[in-house]
């Protein structure tokens, strides 16, 4: 087995293009937390022996409730960029409430209840006012409210320590809160778990939520975006001061009584649990399902470590040496996960591209060179930016894209005036004109449009099929390219990749994996779905004179193919040129019954080495810039005429690319070869010797109107 | 020297250091401009090569054939011919000319030593020569395996068997001064009876000793391309011809040892990734990110696979001026320059012609 066999059995089945799309995800910033609440429940279910037992899991599940609500509480404060340090306060202050209400002055439960939330939604507001309206910092303003609070729990604490130990309320609800079990569940968890799915429905789908993430990621951009960020960062502190108190209250209807230390630490406890649970410290990242988790890992930690018999302080020590492992972490993570997911993202497939066909002067080949293009006349030279491909209707105007996200309009027949004709908003590529005379045209990086006579601009579809085991969303169309209409209204459009978007294809190049696809969209039933898959950067595609194939190209795969979608050969897929020597692009009619294709750009002899090499590529994807990567020659191209047999007719060339460096679309009419380029800042008008000076493209596709 | 290894080897690892693919910035002195690009077109000549100041006049070199110029005359004029192409020349004011050749050493014409070959068997990759007495001669030995026409296999091969020999034209003994160069293909005369050798592989000038008592030391490092020929200028210092400008895919591709290997193997020389003396001849040559056509110009900032580059150093070697022809020109693959009256004359080896530039342009303020 030689090492070029190796190489491609490497490349050919391990997807290591996968590991970039998994870690483009947003659910991989779970990956760490959930790694290492599994490590500590198989450290400590390995080393205690009765960890698992119902005993303790119940243990657990208590401090879970009360802890969970806390780190809940925290959670909001941190995905809207602050932090509340104030928590732990809090939560003693709302049991003293609960306590004062229940066992000195004998209230109901909802009084009690209401009574706790009161105090910390009131103690949440004071910080909110001074955090998120008078901008005052979080950390300083919440720890100086962790001692005020301290203090004022302290004086109220002495006044009413003898009257809430003698007290014995007697209330049903009271004692089920405490010992109450739904389904073999703690009611005190039940509700934590109640209250945790309302809030993931607000932080994930609800508006105050996302205004609170928002805040939290980018807060000028908020605030550009019309949110009003005081009152959303006020809100967090009053949100995180409820939930602080609701654990109190669960607290107190749990033990019945308080002490003078009640509630102190706690915030460093839910801190720990919040980032461990990788709820990040700079904002707007994290999620309940982390907090939850987050909380889980604690509670284990340490319930294991009391049970091992490790004294409490040198617990604390381990719960902080855990808490600053976790910033550690989640610093360097957030600092360099951009930077490993752009160094792995790219991955280029092993290919060998077969040999390219001459194109010498004087080799005799059918790709000849030749200067046949040096008499092109410029139609729109310094008006036009990037018109990829062009379109003409029957009374000889000229239609095409711009970079602008423009469609122009050239007047016929000398294509000396124009008019903008819409504005679409994104790069027209492909262009047709279909039965009625509308424009339907692939948009880069918006989909399938439609412009009609009107000149209303119209999305036809920017989504397709979901495919079964993709890992990035493959829904969304990134590069729609090129399309052709059938005579039933069905649109065949090629979507050239699915893992870049248009200012990336170079990527893609490099990679030259079968990322591309070719996708219908039927204009009667408004349905899109995926035609063919893992096609080499698909570009143009033409409907076959049979009505019942088309024929499109690959360009990095350098070939023409032909496919059935139709009639007795329907889903035969047929290559009908492989070896072309450059990169082909848009396919059209002529008019003598065979079809025009451009090659876009022309294979060099070190790309092509290159590409059998894909761990040279990655390495120089890494290690140089962009602008020094190889690349596809796309500074010179030519335009070809095909029949259905794959026989190349003839070749138009223009030697030393002086006035189309790259040509990517061909059209014919009324005896005139009509040229567009994407890097082009004008279209070339070629007369063709010997054509037909009245064949027009609309009236022979669609008849005569 | 342990930690000295170590850290290389950590370097080599992480690729950084001189293991990075990062070329010079061309900045100060060797900021790009136009001056080759616009400066007026002496005279046109197939692969001018090795102009050398005789007198008033200008020696150079196309393919096979010895040609002199006359300042102000639209073309040179042949003076001899050769049955090797000439790689190399130097020129005596008693009138000898010493001509190196491509096939291998170094034959003299003119003056007391008319009609010697010296240097057969040994001097098989003549680039550079200088007379330091009517006796003596320097050359520059590019390449132990390569000729000089051959010179990208010597680059992309990683070659440093280059040397330097002195010569003493009436015995044509030899005498070997440096090697393990990595192709010196420039050689001037320094004070206190040293040289200077271009060492283009390694972006450097090295001052070597003649009576081969002292040790060859570095006085220039880092330069941002190949270097090629250097003269000394006329008011002290030197010219410095600079064929090609190194480019990150060039640096990366040297550390790519199978990807070399191969590309000398299936590739034909002119489709190399690598430096060359012209460009854009033909769509078989490797383009790079930078180098794509937009709206139908050529960006000047474009990674250049040739360049037009003459540098001015002053006595103590350092750069002071520089004339440029970038990368969306066409005066490229300079591989010599002299000095005659007020005026520069750079050779094109690439697209074939020699321009003038006046003296004092491109320096500093």
């Amino acid at each position: 087995m030689n090492s070029h066999t190796l190489t491609r059995l490497r490349y050919t089945y391990l997807p290591d293009h996968l590991i970039g799309e998994i870690l483009s995800k947003r659910w991989i910033d779970n990956a760490i937390p959930v790694l290492t609440l599994a490590l500590i429940i198989a450290v400590f279910g390995s080393v205690i022996g009765n960890f698992f037992t119902l005993g303790s899991i119940g243990n657990i599940s208590q401090q879970v409730a009360e802890l969970g609500l806390l780190t809940l509480a925290l959670t909001i404060v941190m995905l809207s960029g602050g932090i509340d340090l104030s928590i732990g306060s809090i939560f003693g202050l709302a049991v003293l409430a609960t306590l004062i209400c229940m066992n000195a002055l004998g209230l109901s439960v909802g009084v009690a209840l209401l009574a706790a939330l009161a105090t910390g939604m009131l103690c949440g507001l004071i910080n909110g006012l001074l955090i998120g309206y008078l901008r005052l910092r979080a950390f300083l303003t919440t720890l100086v409210m962790l001692i005020i609070l301290r203090s004022v729990y302290e004086i109220v604490f002495l006044n009413f320590a003898t009257r809430i130990v003698s007290g014995m309320p007697q209330s049903k609800l009271w004692d089920y809160l405490a010992f109450g079990k739904i389904y073999g569940i703690p009611a005190a968890l039940f509700i934590t778990l109640a209250i945790a799915l309302v809030l993931h429905v607000i932080l994930s789908r609800a508006r105050h939520g996302w205004h609170i993430t928002a805040v939290g990621g980018a807060r000028r951009s908020a605030y550009n975006a019309g949110i009003n960020v005081r009152r959303t960062i006020c809100a967090a502190y009053v949100w995180s001061g409820g939930l602080a108190a609701l654990a109190g209250f669960i607290y107190a209807a749990r033990l019945g009584s308080a002490g003078a230390d009640t509630g102190a630490g706690l915030e460093i406890t839910a801190l720990t649990a919040a980032v461990l649970g990788g709820i990040s410290l700079g904002g707007g990242r994290g999620s309940v399902a982390k907090a939850l988790i987050g909380t889980i890992s604690v509670a284990a930690l340490s319930s294991g470590l009391v049970r091992l018999g490790v004294p409490g302080p040198m617990n604390s020590l381990i719960l902080g040496t855990v808490l600053i492992l976790a910033v550690f972490v989640d610093v360097r993570w957030m600092k360099n996960k951009q930077k490993i997911l752009n160094t792995v993202y790219m991955s280029p497939a092993y290919v060998v591209m077969p040999k390219a066909a001459e194109t010498a002067v004087g080799s005799g080949s059918p790709y000849a060179v030749n200067d046949k293009l040096r008499e092109v006349d410029a139609i729109g030279l310094g008006i036009l930016e990037g018109p990829e491909d062009c379109v003409l209707d029957r009374d000889d105007n000229l239609y095409c894209g711009t970079r602008h996200g423009d469609v122009m309009k050239f007047h016929g027949p000398d294509h000396k005036t124009w008019e903008l004709f819409a504005h679409v908003g994104g790069h027209p590529l492909g262009i047709q004109m279909d039965r009625d005379n509308n424009i339907v045209t692939c948009v880069g990086g918006m989909g399938l449009y439609m412009i009609t006579p009107q000149r209303e601009v119209v999305k036809l579809t920017d989504e397709t099929n979901r495919s079964a085991f993709s890992i990035i969303d493959d829904s969304q169309l990134k590069i729609a390219d090129d399309l052709d209409i059938t005579d039933d209204g069905r649109v065949y459009f090629s979507e050239a990749t699915i893992r870049y978007n248009i200012a990336n294809w170079p990527m893609d190049a490099l990679e030259s994996r079968g990322n591309g696809r070719i996708v219908c969209y039927d204009m009667n039933t408004k349905k899109t779905h995926t035609e063919l898959k893992n096609l080499v950067f698909p570009n143009g595609v033409c409907i076959a004179q049979d009505q019942q194939s088309f024929y499109f190209a690959e360009s990095w795969g350098c070939r023409l193919s032909r496919y059935w979608f139709d009639g007795p050969k329907k889903g035969t897929l047929q290559v009908v040129i492989d070896n072309l020597p450059g990169y082909p692009d848009n396919i059209n009619r002529s008019s003598d019954g065979h079809y025009w294709f451009t090659l876009m750009g022309m294979r060099t002899p070190s790309l092509d080495l290159a590409l059998r090499m894909p761990g040279f590529r990655r390495r120089m994807a890494r290690q140089i810039a962009v602008d020094e990567w190889l690349f596809p020659n796309i500074n010179n191209g030519c335009v070809l005429k095909f029949n259905e047999k794959g026989e190349i007719l003839d070749a138009l060339w223009d030697l030393g690319g002086q006035n189309h460096p790259m040509i990517t679309s061909i059209r014919e009419h009324k005896g005139n070869l009509y040229l567009g380029g994407i890097s082009n800042n004008r279209i070339g008008r070629y007369k063709i010797p010997g054509a037909d000076p009245n064949w027009c493209a609309l009236d022979a596709r669609w008849g005569k109107s | 020297m342990s930690s000295g290894f170590f850290s290389r080897w950590a370097d080599s690892f992480f690729r950084r250091g001189e293991f990075s693919v990062t070329v010079p910035v061309m900045d100060g002195p060797l900021r790009p401009n136009r001056l080759l690009e616009e400066a007026q077109v002496a005279f046109r000549l197939d692969a001018v090569d090795n102009l050398t100041a005789a007198g008033g006049t200008v020696l150079c070199s196309s393919g096979p054939r010895l040609l002199s110029w006359t300042p102000g005359s639209a073309e040179a004029g042949e003076l001899a011919r050769c049955d090797s192409v000439i790689s190399a020349l130097a020129s005596e004011p008693g009138g000898a000319v010493a001509i190196g050749l491509d096939a291998g050493g170094v034959i003299i014409r003119g003056g007391r030593h008319d009609g010697h070959m010296v240097g057969e068997g040994r001097l098989t990759c003549p680039t550079a020569i200088v007379f330091l007495d009517a006796d003596t001669i320097v050359v520059a030995n590019g390449s132990a395996r390569c000729r000089p026409s051959e010179w990208k296999r010597d680059l992309m091969s990683i070659g440093s068997s280059g040397s330097v020999w002195r010569v003493d034209l009436p015995s044509g003994e030899a005498t070997r001064l440096a090697d393990g160069l990595a192709f010196p293909y420039g050689v001037a005369p320094s004070p206190g009876g040293r040289v200077l050798v271009s060492c283009a592989w390694r972006h450097r000038i090295v001052s070597i000793d003649t009576t081969g008592r002292e040790a060859m030391k570095s006085v220039l490092d880092d330069l941002p391309g190949y270097p090629s020929r250097i003269v000394a200028a006329q008011d002290g210092g030197y010219w410095l011809s600079v064929f090609a400008v190194r480019t990150q895919l060039v640096e990366f591709v040297l550390r790519e040892h199978r990807y070399r290997e191969q590309m000398m193997a299936e590739i034909p020389v002119d489709y190399w990734v690598g430096p060359d003396l012209t460009s854009g001849q033909s769509f078989l040559e490797p383009l790079q990110g930078g180098g794509i056509k937009q709206m139908g110009i050529l960006k000047p900032w474009a990674p250049a696979r040739s360049y037009g580059l003459v540098v001015r150093l002053d006595a103590g070697f350092n750069p002071v001026a520089s004339f440029h022809s970038r990368a969306d020109g066409h005066v490229h693959g300079i591989t010599s320059v002299c000095e005659i009256g007020e005026r520069v004359i750079a050779g094109a080896k690439g697209p074939g012609l020699a321009v003038e530039v006046p003296l004092q342009a491109g320096e500093l303020a």
